[in-house]
């Protein structure tokens, strides 16, 4: 393995994202932020207590997982899909890297910039209500596991997709609906049946409550039962992915 | 005896259904410039994809200097340099940024020095850093050609690289091939002006609905057909298949 190839590959795609942060970090964070300043701030000084937690901080660790979820899918996809569509991938495909570095690079830039993101929503989040990790191992846990996966899924969608149309399905009719419905901004535990237990089939809601327990210690799932869904989600993923660049799927014709 | 820089062992190429490369055998030796003629949709793209690692050959196996290009990928990679026939650009780097990733990726360490010089051979060096996007057609070109190059491939595809190209440039390029080829550099080119070929070329290859017609030294094969030009032999032959095809 090349190690100079891979740490080129990650880098370039670091510089892919910084190069347009812009679009790929500021413009989540006010949206993400608006979302906190509405719902946290506004409405929340309305509101009981939810679990146990003033609901201006209970919102933070869903809107944080909602960005990281996003941007991290975002930024593979995008990137990966961008260069089948104007065919700079040919500069990667005749080069001496295999599928490990693909992934390794990849992911790894992904996780950086949704990290970046979730990180200045909470610090933006810290100005209005002060609240210290709960949980750091948890918080950290959550945070490289859920954006390894979505990074992962990036890459297979921007495989898979023949057109922009493809790839748009994602971020907008999968992931945004799901983290809303998996309790960013309520617990499961205010819902009727049947709904209560058709939300515990949806991934994104450990994925949300596994960051509320790390940030606050409370959840509606145990963080266990959380680690074990985005585990068996992150390994899926990845044995998936590999399979895909190492046979060359819609990549080397 | 040393190993063929390039040897394809009867290579198959489908695509679903259809046969792109049929049962094709080839071989290419240390420092000659090698021409891959043929009509659009011969399979000359094809063959320099399964070679360079775009595509992956349905049967067969392609070795370069002696590596199998499936078993040692990383290793014939780092050999073989592709000018690629679309012309493809990064618009988030410069030209220059764009070498020195690309000298990274292919598994060297990135070398601003070497860049730079490339950029001066290519007459890019006053876009260094400039948008890609910016870049005239004929530059962005150019900046294939010198991004082909920034590991030194000891093998060098390059396919048609003067289609679209103004003659002054195309005179440049090929002046640029040869001298790759005397520093030791082997080629292998695709291109529709069969007099470049006929100029450049120590041997040729017409490649005809996937398969080989013809590999012959460029000398034997004028001589053997008595003065006439390499462009109306290539006619006579494929016409000469098609008319058996026809049959
Ligand atoms: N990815 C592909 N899928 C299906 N058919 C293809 C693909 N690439 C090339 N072909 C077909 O293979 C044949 C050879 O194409 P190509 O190698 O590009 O020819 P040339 O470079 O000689 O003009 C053509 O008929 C072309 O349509
Ligand atoms: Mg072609």
């Amino acid at each position: 393995m090349s190690t100079i190839a891979l740490k080129t590959l990650f880098i370039k795609e670091v510089r892919r994202f910084s190069k347009v942060w812009l679009q790929t970090v500021l413009s989540p964070l006010v949206t993400t932020s608006l979302y906190f300043l509405v719902f946290g701030v506004a409405l929340g000084s309305r509101l009981r207590e939810i679990s146990g937690v003033p609901y201006i901080q209970f919102v933070v660790p869903g809107l944080v997982m909602m960005t990281m979820v996003r941007d991290s899918f975002l930024n593979t996809s995008s990137s990966l899909f961008q260069s089948k569509i104007n065919g700079t991938i040919t500069d990667i495909l005749v080069a001496p890297i295999g599928a490990f570095e693909m992934l390794v690079a990849y992911v790894g830039a992904a996780m950086i910039r949704a990290v970046i993101v979730g990180s200045l929503v909470y610090v933006v989040a810290l100005c209005f209500t002060w609240f210290p990790l709960h949980h750091v191992g948890w918080t950290l846990f959550f945070t490289a596991f859920v954006t390894a996966t979505l990074a992962l899924l990036g890459m297979v969608a921007a495989l898979w997709a023949e057109k922009f149309d493809h790839l748009a399905i994602f971020p907008n009719f999968v992931l945004l609906p799901l983290a809303f419905l998996g309790g960013v901004f309520y617990s499961i535990d205010l819902l009727p049946e049947p709904w209560h237990t058709v939300s515990r089939l949806n991934p994104l809601l450990y994925m949300v409550n596994g960051l509320r327990f790390g940030f606050l210690g409370v959840a509606d799932v145990s963080p266990l039962g959380s680690a074990a869904v985005v585990l068996v989600s992150f390994v899926f993923l990845l044995g998936l992915t590999g399979a895909l660049l190492r046979s060359g799927y819609n990549l080397r014709s | 005896m040393k190993p063929p820089v390039l040897r394809c062992r009867h290579v198959v190429k489908r695509y679903g259904k259809f046969t792109a490369l049929e049962d094709l055998s080839l071989e290419v030796y240390e420092g000659e410039i090698f021409a891959l003629l043929g009509p659009n949709g011969a399979g000359k793209s094809t063959l320099i994809h399964c070679i360079t690692g775009l595509a992956k050959q349905s049967e067969g196996t392609i070795e370069v200097l002696g590596f199998d290009t499936v078993d040692d990928f990383r290793t014939t990679r780092r050999l073989v340099g592709l000018v690629p026939q679309e012309i493809n650009y990064d618009p988030f780097f410069t030209p220059l940024e764009s070498l020195m990733i690309q000298m990274g990726l292919m598994g060297v360490k990135p070398n601003r020095e070497r860049a730079e010089s490339l950029l001066r051979t290519f007459a890019l060096d006053e876009k260094r850093d400039a948008y890609t996007r910016t870049l005239s057609g004929g530059m962005k070109r150019r900046l294939l050609v010198a991004k082909a190059l920034v590991h030194e491939p000891r093998l060098l595809f390059l396919d048609e690289p003067t289609a679209g190209v103004d003659v002054e440039l195309r005179r440049e390029l090929w002046q640029e091939v040869e001298e790759l080829r005397a520093a030791g550099t082997t080629i292998v080119l695709t291109t529709h002006y069969i007099e470049e070929a006929e100029k450049l070329a120590d041997r040729i290859g017409i490649l005809h609905k996937g398969e080989l017609l013809l590999v012959e030294r460029r000398e034997s094969l004028l001589e053997r057909h008595g003065g006439r030009s390499l462009e109306e032999i290539y006619l006579e032959l494929i016409r000469k298949a098609d008319g058996r095809q026809a049959a």
